[in-house]
Protein backbone atom coordinates (compact mmCIF):
# COMPACT_ATOMS: atom_id res chain seq x y z
CA UNK A 1 0.00 0.00 0.00
CA UNK A 2 1.16 3.39 -1.15
CA UNK A 3 2.23 6.43 1.66
CA UNK A 4 -0.39 8.69 -0.84
CA UNK A 5 -3.14 5.81 -0.02
CA UNK A 6 -2.14 5.87 3.77
CA UNK A 7 -2.87 9.38 3.56
CA UNK A 8 -6.57 8.96 2.34
CA UNK A 9 -8.15 5.81 4.35
CA UNK A 10 -12.09 6.41 3.43
CA UNK A 11 -14.11 4.66 5.91
CA UNK A 12 -17.95 3.45 6.78
CA UNK A 13 -18.79 2.45 9.81
CA UNK A 14 -21.85 0.31 9.53
CA UNK A 15 -23.69 -0.27 13.24
CA UNK A 16 -27.33 -0.51 14.48
CA UNK A 17 -26.34 1.31 17.76
CA UNK A 18 -25.96 4.81 17.42
CA UNK A 19 -23.77 5.37 20.46
CA UNK A 20 -21.78 2.60 18.80
CA UNK A 21 -21.46 4.89 15.64
CA UNK A 22 -20.26 8.07 17.67
CA UNK A 23 -18.22 6.38 19.99
CA UNK A 24 -16.51 5.13 17.35
CA UNK A 25 -16.40 8.08 14.60
CA UNK A 26 -14.97 10.15 18.37
CA UNK A 27 -12.29 7.81 18.67
CA UNK A 28 -11.18 7.43 14.77
CA UNK A 29 -11.46 11.24 14.40
CA UNK A 30 -8.94 11.82 17.50
CA UNK A 31 -6.41 9.48 17.21
CA UNK A 32 -6.53 8.93 13.52
CA UNK A 33 -6.73 12.01 11.60
CA UNK A 34 -5.91 10.32 8.19
CA UNK A 35 -8.86 8.38 8.49
CA UNK A 36 -12.16 9.84 6.65
CA UNK A 37 -15.49 8.96 7.70
CA UNK A 38 -17.53 8.92 4.72
CA UNK A 39 -20.68 7.49 6.48
CA UNK A 40 -22.47 5.87 8.56
CA UNK A 41 -25.27 2.80 7.96
CA UNK A 42 -27.64 2.10 10.65
CA UNK A 43 -28.92 -1.80 9.16
CA UNK A 44 -27.14 -4.11 6.52
CA UNK A 45 -29.53 -3.08 4.09
CA UNK A 46 -28.02 0.57 4.48
CA UNK A 47 -24.63 -0.76 5.02
CA UNK A 48 -24.75 -2.27 1.56
CA UNK A 49 -26.01 1.23 0.05
CA UNK A 50 -23.16 3.15 1.72
CA UNK A 51 -20.92 0.80 0.47
CA UNK A 52 -21.87 0.73 -2.92
CA UNK A 53 -21.96 5.06 -3.17
CA UNK A 54 -19.64 5.86 -1.37
CA UNK A 55 -16.67 2.79 -2.23
CA UNK A 56 -15.04 2.93 0.84
CA UNK A 57 -11.32 0.81 1.65
CA UNK A 58 -12.00 -0.05 4.97
CA UNK A 59 -15.32 -0.73 6.51
CA UNK A 60 -16.00 -1.33 10.57
CA UNK A 61 -18.78 -3.80 10.56
CA UNK A 62 -21.54 -4.65 13.23
CA UNK A 63 -21.93 -8.67 13.95
CA UNK A 64 -25.21 -8.76 14.55
CA UNK A 65 -27.21 -5.82 13.60
CA UNK A 66 -31.40 -6.32 13.77
CA UNK A 67 -32.12 -7.25 9.96
CA UNK A 68 -29.37 -9.16 8.81
CA UNK A 69 -25.67 -10.19 10.09
CA UNK A 70 -22.67 -8.75 8.92
CA UNK A 71 -21.39 -11.64 7.21
CA UNK A 72 -25.12 -11.70 5.49
CA UNK A 73 -24.47 -8.25 4.74
CA UNK A 74 -20.96 -8.87 2.88
CA UNK A 75 -22.36 -11.94 0.79
CA UNK A 76 -25.22 -9.98 -0.73
CA UNK A 77 -22.42 -7.52 -2.04
CA UNK A 78 -21.04 -8.17 -5.85
CA UNK A 79 -18.05 -7.65 -5.10
CA UNK A 80 -15.48 -6.86 -1.72
CA UNK A 81 -13.50 -4.00 -2.94
CA UNK A 82 -12.23 -3.19 0.99
CA UNK A 83 -11.05 -4.56 4.34
CA UNK A 84 -12.97 -5.08 7.09
CA UNK A 85 -12.76 -5.10 10.66
CA UNK A 86 -15.31 -6.76 12.17
CA UNK A 87 -16.87 -4.98 15.72
CA UNK A 88 -18.43 -6.95 18.27
CA UNK A 89 -19.22 -7.77 21.86
CA UNK A 90 -17.47 -9.41 24.65
CA UNK A 91 -17.81 -13.39 23.66
CA UNK A 92 -20.33 -12.83 21.00
CA UNK A 93 -20.73 -16.43 19.50
CA UNK A 94 -19.50 -14.66 16.15
CA UNK A 95 -15.90 -14.42 17.73
CA UNK A 96 -15.10 -18.22 17.15
CA UNK A 97 -16.08 -17.86 12.90
CA UNK A 98 -14.02 -14.72 13.49
CA UNK A 99 -11.00 -16.28 14.42
CA UNK A 100 -11.44 -19.86 12.26
CA UNK A 101 -11.19 -17.57 9.55
CA UNK A 102 -8.36 -15.23 10.89
CA UNK A 103 -10.88 -12.28 10.36
CA UNK A 104 -9.66 -8.86 11.96
CA UNK A 105 -12.24 -7.88 14.72
CA UNK A 106 -12.38 -5.26 17.89
CA UNK A 107 -14.38 -5.59 20.77
CA UNK A 108 -17.07 -2.89 21.81
CA UNK A 109 -16.81 -0.56 23.34
CA UNK A 110 -13.21 -0.16 22.26
CA UNK A 111 -10.18 -0.19 23.85
CA UNK A 112 -7.53 2.92 22.48
CA UNK A 113 -4.58 0.41 22.17
CA UNK A 114 -6.93 -2.45 20.16
CA UNK A 115 -7.71 0.13 17.78
CA UNK A 116 -4.48 1.55 17.20
CA UNK A 117 -3.10 -1.75 16.65
CA UNK A 118 -6.26 -2.33 14.25
CA UNK A 119 -5.38 0.06 11.99
CA UNK A 120 -1.93 -0.18 12.06
CA UNK A 121 -2.56 -4.09 10.37
CA UNK A 122 -5.04 -2.18 8.19
CA UNK A 123 -1.93 0.65 6.96
CA UNK A 124 0.34 -2.57 6.88
CA UNK A 125 -1.68 -4.58 4.76
CA UNK A 126 -1.01 -7.36 7.33
CA UNK A 127 -4.63 -8.85 7.65
CA UNK A 128 -5.14 -10.65 4.28
CA UNK A 129 -8.44 -10.70 2.97
CA UNK A 130 -9.81 -13.90 3.88
CA UNK A 131 -13.41 -12.55 4.00
CA UNK A 132 -14.60 -14.28 0.68
CA UNK A 133 -13.06 -17.52 2.26
CA UNK A 134 -14.88 -17.16 5.68
CA UNK A 135 -18.18 -16.62 3.36
CA UNK A 136 -17.74 -19.72 1.79
CA UNK A 137 -17.08 -21.83 4.78
CA UNK A 138 -20.30 -20.27 6.41
CA UNK A 139 -21.85 -21.61 2.82
CA UNK A 140 -20.17 -25.21 3.20
CA UNK A 141 -22.86 -27.88 4.66
CA UNK A 142 -20.11 -30.06 5.87
CA UNK A 143 -17.56 -28.54 8.30
CA UNK A 144 -15.23 -31.07 6.40
CA UNK A 145 -14.85 -28.28 3.51
CA UNK A 146 -14.29 -25.41 5.36
CA UNK A 147 -11.19 -24.22 5.18
CA UNK A 148 -9.13 -23.32 8.03
CA UNK A 149 -6.75 -20.13 8.52
CA UNK A 150 -3.72 -20.04 10.29
CA UNK A 151 -0.72 -17.85 11.05
CA UNK A 152 2.76 -19.33 10.46
CA UNK A 153 5.86 -17.54 10.32
CA UNK A 154 5.67 -17.69 6.19
CA UNK A 155 2.51 -15.82 6.28
CA UNK A 156 -0.86 -17.77 6.44
CA UNK A 157 -1.91 -21.63 6.00
CA UNK A 158 -5.16 -22.41 4.18
CA UNK A 159 -6.21 -26.02 4.91
CA UNK A 160 -9.00 -27.85 4.59
CA UNK A 161 -10.59 -29.80 7.37
CA UNK A 162 -10.55 -32.82 5.54
CA UNK A 163 -7.33 -32.63 4.93
CA UNK A 164 -5.98 -32.89 8.96
CA UNK A 165 -5.68 -36.25 10.16
CA UNK A 166 -4.52 -35.28 13.79
CA UNK A 167 -2.80 -32.36 15.72
CA UNK A 168 -0.40 -32.53 18.50
CA UNK A 169 0.32 -30.16 20.76
CA UNK A 170 3.87 -28.78 21.69
CA UNK A 171 3.61 -26.17 24.32
CA UNK A 172 2.77 -23.00 22.99
CA UNK A 173 2.73 -24.31 19.37
CA UNK A 174 0.78 -27.50 17.72
CA UNK A 175 2.28 -29.51 14.53
CA UNK A 176 -0.82 -30.13 12.04
CA UNK A 177 -0.14 -33.79 10.14
CA UNK A 178 -1.75 -33.90 7.02
CA UNK A 179 -2.90 -36.41 4.30
CA UNK A 180 -0.50 -35.25 1.96
CA UNK A 181 2.21 -36.70 5.18
CA UNK A 182 3.40 -33.00 5.63
CA UNK A 183 3.67 -31.77 9.03
CA UNK A 184 2.64 -28.09 9.78
CA UNK A 185 3.88 -25.91 12.48
CA UNK A 186 1.52 -23.46 13.61
CA UNK A 187 1.83 -20.74 16.75
CA UNK A 188 -1.42 -22.04 18.67
CA UNK A 189 -1.83 -23.99 21.57
CA UNK A 190 -3.88 -27.22 21.36
CA UNK A 191 -6.37 -25.72 23.13
CA UNK A 192 -6.67 -22.81 21.24
CA UNK A 193 -7.34 -25.14 18.15
CA UNK A 194 -9.76 -27.36 19.79
CA UNK A 195 -12.09 -24.25 20.87
CA UNK A 196 -11.85 -23.74 16.83
CA UNK A 197 -12.53 -27.17 15.86
CA UNK A 198 -14.40 -29.60 18.56
CA UNK A 199 -17.89 -28.88 17.14
CA UNK A 200 -16.37 -29.38 13.31
CA UNK A 201 -15.03 -33.16 13.74
CA UNK A 202 -12.25 -32.91 15.88
CA UNK A 203 -12.34 -34.40 19.19
CA UNK A 204 -9.53 -33.65 22.24
CA UNK A 205 -8.65 -37.63 23.06
CA UNK A 206 -5.48 -37.11 24.63
CA UNK A 207 -3.57 -33.94 26.17
CA UNK A 208 -1.37 -34.49 23.24
CA UNK A 209 -3.83 -35.02 20.25
CA UNK A 210 -6.39 -33.49 18.80
CA UNK A 211 -7.76 -36.09 16.46
CA UNK A 212 -9.75 -35.89 12.86
CA UNK A 213 -13.16 -38.40 13.04
CA UNK A 214 -13.22 -38.71 9.12
CA UNK A 215 -9.35 -40.30 9.14
CA UNK A 216 -9.87 -42.70 12.39
CA UNK A 217 -9.78 -46.19 10.99
CA UNK A 218 -9.57 -48.14 13.94
CA UNK A 219 -10.68 -48.18 17.62
CA UNK A 220 -9.96 -51.25 18.79
CA UNK A 221 -9.95 -51.68 22.76
CA UNK A 222 -11.29 -48.16 23.69
CA UNK A 223 -7.80 -46.92 25.08
CA UNK A 224 -5.61 -46.45 21.54
CA UNK A 225 -6.84 -45.09 17.75
CA UNK A 226 -5.70 -46.11 14.72
CA UNK A 227 -5.49 -43.06 11.99
CA UNK A 228 -5.19 -43.32 8.37
CA UNK A 229 -1.78 -42.44 8.41
CA UNK A 230 -0.50 -45.38 10.42
CA UNK A 231 -0.52 -42.88 13.77
CA UNK A 232 -1.05 -44.99 16.52
CA UNK A 233 -2.95 -42.58 19.20
CA UNK A 234 -4.08 -43.31 22.71
CA UNK A 235 -7.22 -42.00 24.37
CA UNK A 236 -7.16 -40.73 27.90
CA UNK A 237 -8.47 -42.72 30.72
CA UNK A 238 -10.89 -39.98 31.49
CA UNK A 239 -11.91 -39.09 27.89
CA UNK A 240 -12.60 -42.74 27.21
CA UNK A 241 -16.63 -42.38 27.88
CA UNK A 242 -16.81 -39.26 25.91
CA UNK A 243 -14.93 -40.12 23.20
CA UNK A 244 -17.21 -43.39 22.47
CA UNK A 245 -20.32 -41.22 22.98
CA UNK A 246 -18.85 -38.69 20.66
CA UNK A 247 -17.15 -41.50 18.07
CA UNK A 248 -20.73 -43.26 17.95
CA UNK A 249 -23.34 -40.57 17.89
CA UNK A 250 -21.81 -37.03 16.70
CA UNK A 251 -22.87 -36.30 12.98
CA UNK A 252 -19.95 -34.27 10.82
CA UNK B 1 -8.38 13.64 35.08
CA UNK B 2 -8.85 10.68 37.83
CA UNK B 3 -8.96 13.70 40.61
CA UNK B 4 -11.80 15.45 38.35
CA UNK B 5 -13.74 11.98 37.91
CA UNK B 6 -13.70 11.28 41.93
CA UNK B 7 -14.59 15.25 42.28
CA UNK B 8 -17.55 14.60 39.62
CA UNK B 9 -18.30 10.99 40.98
CA UNK B 10 -18.18 12.40 45.08
CA UNK B 11 -20.30 15.99 44.05
CA UNK B 12 -22.41 13.65 41.84
CA UNK B 13 -23.11 11.24 44.80
CA UNK B 14 -22.65 8.33 41.65
CA UNK B 15 -23.05 4.73 43.28
CA UNK B 16 -23.83 3.64 39.66
CA UNK B 17 -22.24 5.16 36.78
CA UNK B 18 -18.61 6.08 36.31
CA UNK B 19 -17.88 8.67 33.94
CA UNK B 20 -14.21 7.92 33.61
CA UNK B 21 -14.40 6.49 29.98
CA UNK B 22 -16.84 9.27 28.95
CA UNK B 23 -14.51 12.33 30.11
CA UNK B 24 -11.69 10.23 28.30
CA UNK B 25 -13.40 10.59 24.71
CA UNK B 26 -14.79 14.20 25.61
CA UNK B 27 -11.24 14.87 26.60
CA UNK B 28 -12.33 18.25 27.85
CA UNK B 29 -15.07 19.35 25.90
CA UNK B 30 -18.48 19.63 28.23
CA UNK B 31 -20.31 19.29 24.66
CA UNK B 32 -18.80 15.99 23.71
CA UNK B 33 -19.85 14.54 27.71
CA UNK B 34 -23.38 15.86 27.46
CA UNK B 35 -23.46 14.13 23.58
CA UNK B 36 -23.18 10.72 25.39
CA UNK B 37 -24.94 11.48 28.89
CA UNK B 38 -28.12 12.63 26.15
CA UNK B 39 -27.74 9.48 24.14
CA UNK B 40 -27.83 7.30 27.05
CA UNK B 41 -31.08 9.66 28.40
CA UNK B 42 -32.56 8.73 24.90
CA UNK B 43 -31.64 5.05 24.25
CA UNK B 44 -31.62 3.43 28.03
CA UNK B 45 -35.32 4.20 28.71
CA UNK B 46 -36.89 2.72 25.85
CA UNK B 47 -34.22 -0.31 26.63
CA UNK B 48 -35.68 -0.63 29.77
CA UNK B 49 -39.57 -0.59 28.57
CA UNK B 50 -38.63 -3.16 26.46
CA UNK B 51 -36.69 -5.41 29.08
CA UNK B 52 -39.20 -5.02 31.25
CA UNK B 53 -41.75 -6.09 28.57
CA UNK B 54 -39.83 -9.31 27.47
CA UNK B 55 -39.83 -10.19 31.07
CA UNK B 56 -43.36 -10.00 31.58
CA UNK B 57 -43.76 -12.14 28.42
CA UNK B 58 -40.76 -14.30 29.33
CA UNK B 59 -39.44 -13.80 26.10
CA UNK B 60 -35.50 -15.00 26.60
CA UNK B 61 -34.38 -14.40 22.88
CA UNK B 62 -35.71 -10.94 23.34
CA UNK B 63 -34.13 -10.53 26.77
CA UNK B 64 -30.96 -11.56 25.49
CA UNK B 65 -30.98 -8.76 22.23
CA UNK B 66 -31.80 -5.81 24.04
CA UNK B 67 -29.02 -6.83 26.70
CA UNK B 68 -26.58 -7.29 23.88
CA UNK B 69 -27.32 -4.15 22.35
CA UNK B 70 -27.15 -2.03 25.88
CA UNK B 71 -24.05 -4.35 27.02
CA UNK B 72 -21.40 -2.22 25.18
CA UNK B 73 -22.85 1.12 25.99
CA UNK B 74 -23.66 0.04 30.03
CA UNK B 75 -19.98 -0.89 29.87
CA UNK B 76 -18.74 2.12 28.93
CA UNK B 77 -20.81 4.06 31.29
CA UNK B 78 -18.96 2.07 34.06
CA UNK B 79 -21.76 0.24 35.37
CA UNK B 80 -21.02 -1.43 38.08
CA UNK B 81 -21.09 -5.06 38.43
CA UNK B 82 -24.40 -5.38 35.75
CA UNK B 83 -22.28 -6.75 33.05
CA UNK B 84 -21.64 -10.12 34.56
CA UNK B 85 -25.17 -10.76 34.86
CA UNK B 86 -25.72 -9.22 31.79
CA UNK B 87 -23.13 -12.14 30.26
CA UNK B 88 -24.59 -14.47 32.27
CA UNK B 89 -27.96 -14.00 30.62
CA UNK B 90 -26.69 -13.78 27.52
CA UNK B 91 -25.38 -16.97 27.11
CA UNK B 92 -27.72 -18.97 29.70
CA UNK B 93 -30.59 -17.49 28.72
CA UNK B 94 -32.18 -20.61 27.61
CA UNK B 95 -31.51 -22.90 29.99
CA UNK B 96 -31.62 -20.22 33.09
CA UNK B 97 -34.02 -21.37 35.65
CA UNK B 98 -36.71 -19.20 35.72
CA UNK B 99 -36.36 -17.85 39.17
CA UNK B 100 -32.92 -17.18 38.93
CA UNK B 101 -33.45 -15.34 35.23
CA UNK B 102 -36.08 -12.85 36.96
CA UNK B 103 -33.57 -12.64 40.02
CA UNK B 104 -30.89 -11.13 37.34
CA UNK B 105 -33.27 -9.46 35.10
CA UNK B 106 -35.23 -7.26 37.97
CA UNK B 107 -31.49 -6.45 39.35
CA UNK B 108 -30.44 -4.85 35.85
CA UNK B 109 -33.45 -2.93 35.61
CA UNK B 110 -33.28 -1.39 39.12
CA UNK B 111 -29.46 -0.75 38.09
CA UNK B 112 -30.13 0.76 35.46
CA UNK B 113 -33.09 3.18 36.97
CA UNK B 114 -30.44 4.40 39.17
CA UNK B 115 -27.82 4.74 36.52
CA UNK B 116 -30.73 6.81 34.64
CA UNK B 117 -31.51 8.81 37.44
CA UNK B 118 -27.62 9.76 38.29
CA UNK B 119 -27.14 10.71 34.63
CA UNK B 120 -30.13 12.77 34.20
CA UNK B 121 -28.29 14.79 37.37
CA UNK B 122 -25.19 15.03 35.60
CA UNK B 123 -26.69 16.62 32.72
CA UNK B 124 -28.40 19.06 34.92
CA UNK B 125 -25.60 20.19 36.17
CA UNK B 126 -23.60 20.87 33.03
CA UNK B 127 -26.02 21.59 30.54
CA UNK B 128 -26.55 25.07 30.60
Amino acid sequence: MSNIQLNSISAVIIDDDPFIQELLKDKLNQYFPEIQILGLGNNGREGILKIQQLKPNLVFLDVEMTDMTGFEMLSRLDAITFKTIFITSYKHYAIKAIRFNALDYLLKPFDLEELKNAILRFKKNQKSDNVPIALQNLKSKQASDQILILKTQQGELHIQLKDIISIEGERNYSYINMVNSKKELVSKTLSNLEELLEDKGFFRCHKSYLINKLHITENPNGSTLFLSNGMKIPISRRKKDTFNNWFNNELI
Amino acid sequence: MTKKIIEMNAEQQMHYINLENVLAVSRGSTERMLKYLFQFQELIPERLNQLKKAKNQDNRTQIRQILHKMSPQLQFFGIQNIIIPIQRLEFEYETMPNQELEVLVTEIISKLEGALIEVTKTIQKYHV
